[in-house]
């Protein structure tokens, strides 16, 4: 994780945390940017069935490294990931 | 085994004894050879005692530290909730550095699987109570500070009677239902919470309600608790030793500089109250500690503060100490995983059947979807290992393909291979009349009914 990649042009960077990484199998890729911040769910449930309800659902969310709120009626209708953002899904882990 | 076990018990028994002696005896000799405190005794003008200034001389000469932040050190009380990974080794820091009063919050007793992360235990004391063994080792690295013992789990009962006996609480548990109770009693009650947590390879970090009616709770993080069946404890998932160690040392050092920089001082009645200083009031972060990859990796992600909405901290909110006492079941608000149950009972068949199957040398294929690392630590013989992650992401099965007779899928306790038969039918792989089930009960009724000898975890 220490050495992500800058993604393409026209991309954006998305890291996946604990059980987003386990589940996707990946700890980071380029998704086509611009995206609305509220339809990445839906695009990566398209590409991992049952991320959303397994994962993405109980996950915090950020993008470039500041907290967006993600609930119901969060602050997340106004954000557009842009080109070259940096998207992170961050599960809670509660084990210790 | 029975003498052994009964042999076992009765250790665990004296041990606990002898550590409840010792406890007391350390506390009686605290009592008759710790020099007089300074304002009891006129003759010492220094507001420390002379052992005090050897034993936190090293940190007290740190910049930003001095004779004050010691004096906080000394006036404060931390609760650490959870004497494991993260617990040990938060309670040695802050015993070390001379935290008045130190609370260990645990019902469980020490195993020997617990010994390579929890520094505080050790192998002469498994069985004895957590709380005992972990003030046993600190008594011993500071015998010069009070500790209190709740050899019981933080429960909606018992929560405010025992965080309203402190100033700050560090979160050092293992489940999401403890997170949530901890959190809620914390803004209840005005404590800020220092909240760690490890798996595997990674951890999260982060000081919540802080200032208390300020920064977000971990509700606020985390509305939505994680589906019950996703959540995988360090006894199934692991665990690496200094990554719950990194997040337990980290805790403490959050715990100290809230002390140190005067944010625990209450607002009223205090002399020494001097204004408090912004740092520390900054911006709420959460680290996030991801220990593999090309080198150890910290990133911090800035938090908002507390969300509008939030059950616990917004101002809507209808929690109350009554109702967190009386009507708040944090386990159903978690949820509780039930065991899978989509195979009818002529496409499952038990360990000792799956036996009869191998010794009449019929050709077949025999899955164990269990993650690579459970496999590589003992397997079935012949098994061919596919882990479910595998059918998750809809990989290729070249293990499966163009093989012909019955498959019979196994993993750790009967579950995950449910589902992968549900997903091999799913895919076509029960052609024609080919059996595809699964083993009952998993590699651990094998290892409970056929071979005992066999490695399992």
């Amino acid at each position: 994780m220490t050495s992500v990649p800058k993604p393409p042009q026209g991309h954006f960077n998305v890291l996946y945390f604990a059980s987003a990484s386990s589940y996707t199998g990946k700890e980071h890729e380029a998704l086509p940017a611009p995206l609305p911040l509220r339809t990445l769910f839906a695009e990566l449930e398209a590409k991992y069935p049952g991320v959303k309800a397994n994962v993405l659902d109980s996950c915090m969310v950020t993008v470039n490294l500041d907290y967006v709120d993600m609930s119901g009626d969060g602050a997340a209708d106004a954000v557009v990931i842009q080109e070259a953002d940096e998207v992170a899904i961050i599960p809670p882990v509660s084990s210790g | 085994m029975d003498r052994i076990d009964r042999l076992r018990e009765e250790i665990a028994r004296r041990e606990s004894e002898l550590a409840d002696l010792k406890s007391q005896l350390a506390i009686a000799e605290a009592a008759r050879t710790t020099p007089l405190e300074p304002k009891d005794d006129p003759s010492w003008p220094w507001p420390l005692r002379h052992d005090e200034y050897q034993r936190y001389g090293r940190q007290m000469v740190v910049p930003g530290f001095g004779l004050q932040a010691q004096l906080r050190l000394k006036r404060s009380s931390v609760l650490i909730v959870g004497a494991g990974g993260l617990g040990c080794p938060a309670a040695a820091y802050l015993a070390g550095a001379g935290i008045g009063t130190l609370g260990l919050v645990d019902a469980d007793e020490v195993e020997a699987s617990n010994l390579h992360r929890q520094i505080a235990h050790s192998t002469g004391r498994e069985g004895m109570s957590k709380v005992l063994s972990a003030v046993t080792y600190l008594r011993d690295l500071n015998p010069t500070i009070r500790y209190k013992t709740h050899q019981e789990h933080l429960t909606p009962r018992n929560a405010q009677d025992i965080v309203s006996q402190y100033d700050l609480v560090l979160d050092c548990t293992d489940h999401p239902t403890s997170r949530y109770l901890i959190s809620d009693i914390c803004v209840l009650l005005s404590k800020p919470l220092v909240s760690a947590s490890a798996f595997q390879t990674s951890g999260q970090l982060a000081v919540l309600n802080n200032p208390p009616g300020k920064g977000a709770c971990y509700r606020c993080l985390f509305p939505k608790p994680p589906p019950p069946e996703s959540v995988v404890g360090c006894g199934e998932g692991g665990i690496v030793g200094p990554v719950v160690g990194v997040m337990g040392v980290l805790q403490a050092l959050e715990a100290i500089k809230l002390v140190v920089h005067g944010l625990l001082d209450k607002p009223a009645g205090d002399a020494e109250k001097v204004e408090r200083p912004e740092q520390g009031q900054g911006q709420q972060r959460m680290l996030i500690f991801n220990a593999m990859g090309d080198g150890p990796s910290f990133r911090s992600v800035r938090l908002k503060g507390r969300r509008s909405g939030c059950l616990a901290c917004s101002d809507e909110s209808e929690l109350t100490l009554d109702r967190l006492r009386t009507s708040i079941d944090y386990v159903q608000f978690c949820g509780v995983a039930r065991p899978v149950d989509v195979l009818e009972p002529h496409e499952r068949i038990t360990a000792k059947e799956y036996d009869n199957v191998r010794s009449s040398g019929v050709p077949h294929l025999l899955l164990d979807v269990r993650e690579r690392e459970h496999f590589s630590i003992g397997s079935m013989p012949g098994a061919i290992n596919v882990p479910i992650s595998c059918f998750n992401r809809r990989e290729e099965l070249p293990e499966v393909a163009g093989k012909d007779g019955p498959i019979y899928v196994v993993c750790r306790l009967g579950n995950d291979s449910q589902l992968a038969v549900r997903k091999l039918r799913e895919r076509g792989f029960d052609d024609g009349n080919r059996f595809v089930g699964d083993i009952t009960g998993g590699v651990k009724a094998w290892r409970d009914t056929v071979d005992p000898r066999l490695p399992f975890l």
